[in-house]
């Protein structure tokens, strides 16, 4: 256990969401310290996306209390959420298809500023970031797999966050790509940013990780460090047992 | 108390036709997904089919729908091969503007062919009514509403227990799953706007003695129509015969006792308050 | 995939062809006195109003409003009726007209802009129902289906000097160009400002747009105050000009429809789109109406004026207009959704996309 003096940035705090009779999350609570990567893990339909829906504000959590810079998200809409400084990708990629990939980040780069002047010299600072300078004249509707992950990212950077959350962006791509994503995440880490990640390859996991919490079935499995969690038994039967990784 | 009962009695007489309208609506927004805003439109070449089958063949307009509901099952189903088909993936205002523009062909191909003079229907029972107690019951209407309650069995009947109803409600139920469980949902999209035109056009015939017959009287059955579908939940039968039931009955009533020039208004804004308060519809899971 | 230039800021040639055609326009009723002309550059200015003003929350944020003769109707009630019963001259009957209809917009906005997709549009079409209703119901202030039918303007009297006194349809040219080019302008000014770049992203993709900071019914309500805004100003100046006005030509569905089409048949979310849609109904319909279409088809040839089909078609297309807005609606949405200028810039993106493999194979 790391213990830093300062208040941590994210607090999960018994966090449940039913559908109906359905618990897609049930009394899950941790933190994020400033800083950390944070790997949120778990097998399909455990209930990961559903909490990401939860602390950006697209569902109202059914119990629970989530703090984000010590004040309460509970009843806040996204886009209050990512003024706020807390801003998610998807893991199904929603690029602004008919609008060029400077635009797209444009867009979020508007959030902090009024001027779409400044917006597009911010935007083009982050497609520098994500190495997609090149691409900024193309129509995102039109970009391969791989870029419009990158596109994401570059997207809600531009909003200035202080946490990330990345849903799969990793997701469908080769291994060349996803070590681009690797050093990316990195690369945020570097400058400061707090980031919470989804991700089901692994080693990536492994290699980006502070600390990991795994989620089954909606409930909190398992946290600490990248090394106890792949050992602790019951996350490798729930989990690791069933990717065979 | 008179008054009342009065209303209500001729609101779900015409409810029935409303519910046959609605029904039609709701099985081509379940099957395809599309609103068809052409509805009303069908409801009127219902009407002059009735019309021209009375005047020149002597047909009775409640005996006509033998023939109609065939015309017009074949005119939908050639519609949706020719034209609708070719939308089902576009955005769904795009759809919505594609039967928007059908509506106007269609209302405005029998403005210039018929022109826009109103005609009616006038057999012997058209202003025919009996006492019940205080309340007065219109023949015609009341004669519309038991034809309607037999198609409306008949079709619950074909939807529940034949083959291809089922095909039907499973594709309603989910495109995808059904297309997988080998159920031809080409095929089905196409029987589905038939079945809608041909039930549009009955409810046309059944009401063709007691309105005015001109090519835009289509239009507020289109609205309707919605009214109906959303109240009973998209895409559910059965919301919808019920549906068209309650509107009828508002719609009386609201003539009674606030305005007539008005109870159109009144079923729109109990439109928008569905919409904004129930979008599932009174019956229906949320889904919206 | 090529690269799809824009041009930032906007190109020389534009600016001085824009101002050039302005210019050009502006001294047109010097050299032309045709009033059947005039009347055309009128219908023309008009439909560019209202066509812009639907495209910015309608082609630019997506939100497929077919209720916009609620507005429209709105704008020509208000003032018509101020001036016919309360003799308040039009250019201060203006102001309440545009304040209701923004008012209206942003109740109406409010309300509705928590639906999305086929609901929106159903509520939009209840809501312009319910207008043209109350116009017809409301017999004291509107006269209900009769109509209101305008016994004269009063002239427009400046400092002392008579600018018009509204005998002639010169007047009613140069407010309807000025109007035309300012919402040509705002379109302009809409699609590089922080307000164009939300509704763009509204358009696009909701819960993205949500995810990144936009607060989506509130953006959604601004664009569409303007654009009521804009389209009340283009009712005003029909009842006007007119000088007749009843429920199903000033708030009927046709007019909702008729607004929506002169935007997609140019193209949604363009500057031009919407003046090139406007240019191409006006003209067609006019020449529908002077019967100009029979004659052409009957000079070329293909009809015989003398046949039963050419007797029809004279009798009969004149009143067609609605028939063929309904079929070009039907082959926009089938052929063409993205319009005249989508069309084409697809197809130059095609063709570079064309070049483009060519010259890498």
């Amino acid at each position: 256990m790391t213990t830093v003096p300062t208040e941590p940035i994210l607090e999960i705090k018994s966090v449940s969401k039913h559908f109906g009779g359905l618990a897609a999350n049930s009394d899950v609570s941790f933190t994020m310290d400033e800083g950390m990567i944070l790997g949120l893990i778990g097998p399909n339909g455990a209930g990961k996306t559903t909490l990401f829906n939860c602390i950006t504000g697209y569902y109202p959590p059914t119990k629970g209390e989530i703090l984000f810079k010590g004040g309460r998200l509970n009843g806040m809409t996204p886009d209050q959420v990512c003024k706020l400084g807390m801003v998610r990708t998807w893991q199904k990629v929603r690029p602004l298809a008919k609008l060029t990939v400077l635009d797209n980040v444009v867009v979020g780069a508007l959030v902090r500023t009024g001027s779409v002047k400044e917006a597009r010299e911010i935007a083009r600072e982050q497609l520098h970031v994500v190495k997609m300078a090149h691409k900024a004249d193309f129509l995102a509707g039109g970009l391969p797999i791989g870029e419009r992950k990158k596109l994401e990212v570059a997207r809600v950077l531009a909003t200035k966050p202080d946490l990330l959350l990345l849903d799969e962006v990793m997701g469908g791509l080769n291994p060349a790509e996803s070590e681009d994503i690797i050093q990316l995440i990195l690369d945020i880490k570097k400058r400061g940013l707090t980031q919470m990640v989804i991700e089901h390859d692994m080693k990536a996991i492994m290699r980006i990780s502070d600390r990991i919490v795994v989620l089954n079935s909606g409930e909190k499995l398992a946290e600490g460090a990248p090394q106890e969690v792949v050992s602790n038994p019951e996350v490798v039967t729930a989990y690791l047992g069933e990717a065979h990784v | 108390m008179t008054i009342f009962l009065q209303s209500l009695l001729s609101g779900v007489l015409i409810g029935g036709a409303y519910a046959l309208i609605g029904v039609g609506l709701t099985i081509i927004f379940g099957v395809m997904r599309i609103i068809n805003f052409a509805h009303g439109d069908l409801v009127m070449l219902g009407m002059y089919a009735s019309y021209f089958l009375f005047t020149l063949g002597n047909v009775d307009p409640f005996v006509s729908i033998v023939f109609v509901f065939p015309l017009l099952f074949l005119f939908g189903a050639i519609l949706q091969k020719t034209v609708i088909n070719k939308v089902l993936n576009a955005l769904p205002q795009n759809q919505i503007l594609l039967t928007i523009g059908i509506g106007l062909i269609l209302s405005n191909t029998m403005m210039l062919l018929f022109t826009s003079d109103y005609r009616i229907i006038s057999t012997s029972y058209s202003s025919g009514s009996f006492r019940l107690g205080e309340i007065s019951v219109s023949t015609p209407l009341l004669l519309s509403f038991v034809i309607t309650a037999a198609v409306t069995a008949i079709l619950y009947w074909f939807l529940l227990k034949t083959d291809t109803g089922q095909a039907i409600r499973a594709t309603a139920q989910d495109r995808d799953a059904a297309q997988l469980m080998g159920v031809n949902v080409k095929r089905m999209s196409v029987l589905a706007t038939g079945i809608g035109a041909g039930l549009a056009a009955v409810a046309g015939s059944l009401i063709s003695p007691t309105y005015y017959i001109f090519p835009q009287v289509g239009q507020p059955f289109t609205l309707k129509a919605f009214v109906i579908v959303v109240l009973g939940g998209m895409g559910s039968v059965m919301g919808a015969t019920v549906g068209g039931v309650l509107i009828g009955a508002t719609e009386s009533l609201a003539g009674a006792y606030i305005s007539s020039g008005l109870k159109d208004l009144v079923v729109y804004v109990l439109f928008l308050l569905i919409l904004l308060f129930k979008p599932a519809g009174l019956f229906g899971k949320s889904r919206v | 995939m090529p690269p799809t230039p824009r041009n930032r800021g906007l190109a020389v040639l534009p600016i001085v062809l824009g101002i050039a055609g302005v210019v050009a326009l502006a001294i047109l009723p010097k050299f032309v006195e045709s009033p059947y002309a005039l009347q055309m550059m009128v219908l023309f200015f008009l439909a560019v109003i209202q066509g812009e003003a639907w495209n910015l929350i309608g082609g630019y944020g997506g939100q497929y409003s077919v209720g916009h003769a609620a507005y429209f109707g709105i704008g020509a009630y208000t003032v018509i009726v101020l001036l016919q019963s309360r003799g308040i001259a039009p250019w201060w009957g203006l102001f309440p007209a545009l304040l209701l209809a923004v008012l209206v917009a942003a109740i109406v906005g409010s309300i509705t802009f928590r639906l999305r997709g086929p609901y929106f549009v159903l509520a939009s079409i209840a809501v312009a129902e319910i207008f043209r209703l109350a116009a017809l119901n409301w017999k004291q202030l509107t006269n209900g289906a009769e109509g209101i039918l305008l016994s004269g303007i009063p002239p427009l009297v400046i400092a002392g000097v008579q600018i018009t006194d509204f005998s002639s349809k010169v007047p009613f040219y140069y407010m309807g160009l000025a109007l035309a080019v300012v919402t040509v302008l705002v379109t302009i000014w809409f699609q590089g400002s922080k307000l164009g770049y939300y509704l763009q992203a509204i358009r696009e993709d909701q819960d993205a747009a949500n995810s990144l900071g936009i607060p989506l019914t509130f953006y959604k309500n601004v664009a569409l105050m303007i654009s009521a805004f804009f389209t009340a100003f283009a009712g005003a100046l029909y009842g006007l000009y007119v000088g007749f006005i009843d429920p199903q030509t000033a708030v009927g569905l046709d007019i909702s429809v008729q607004i929506v089409l002169t935007a997609i048949i140019g193209g949604i979310g363009t500057i031009l789109g919407p003046v090139i849609g406007a240019a191409l109904l006006v003209a067609l319909s006019e020449a529908l109406r002077s019967n100009a279409l029979t004659d052409l088809l009957v000079g070329i040839g293909i009809v015989n004026p003398a046949s039963t089909i050419g007797q029809f078609l004279r009798d009969n297309l004149s009143h067609a207009h609605m028939l063929i807005y309904g079929v070009l609606v039907a082959l926009t949405i089938l052929y063409m959704p993205d319009g005249v200028l989508g069309g084409i810039k697809n197809q130059i993106r095609k063709r570079r996309a064309r070049a483009a493999a060519g010259g890498a194979a």
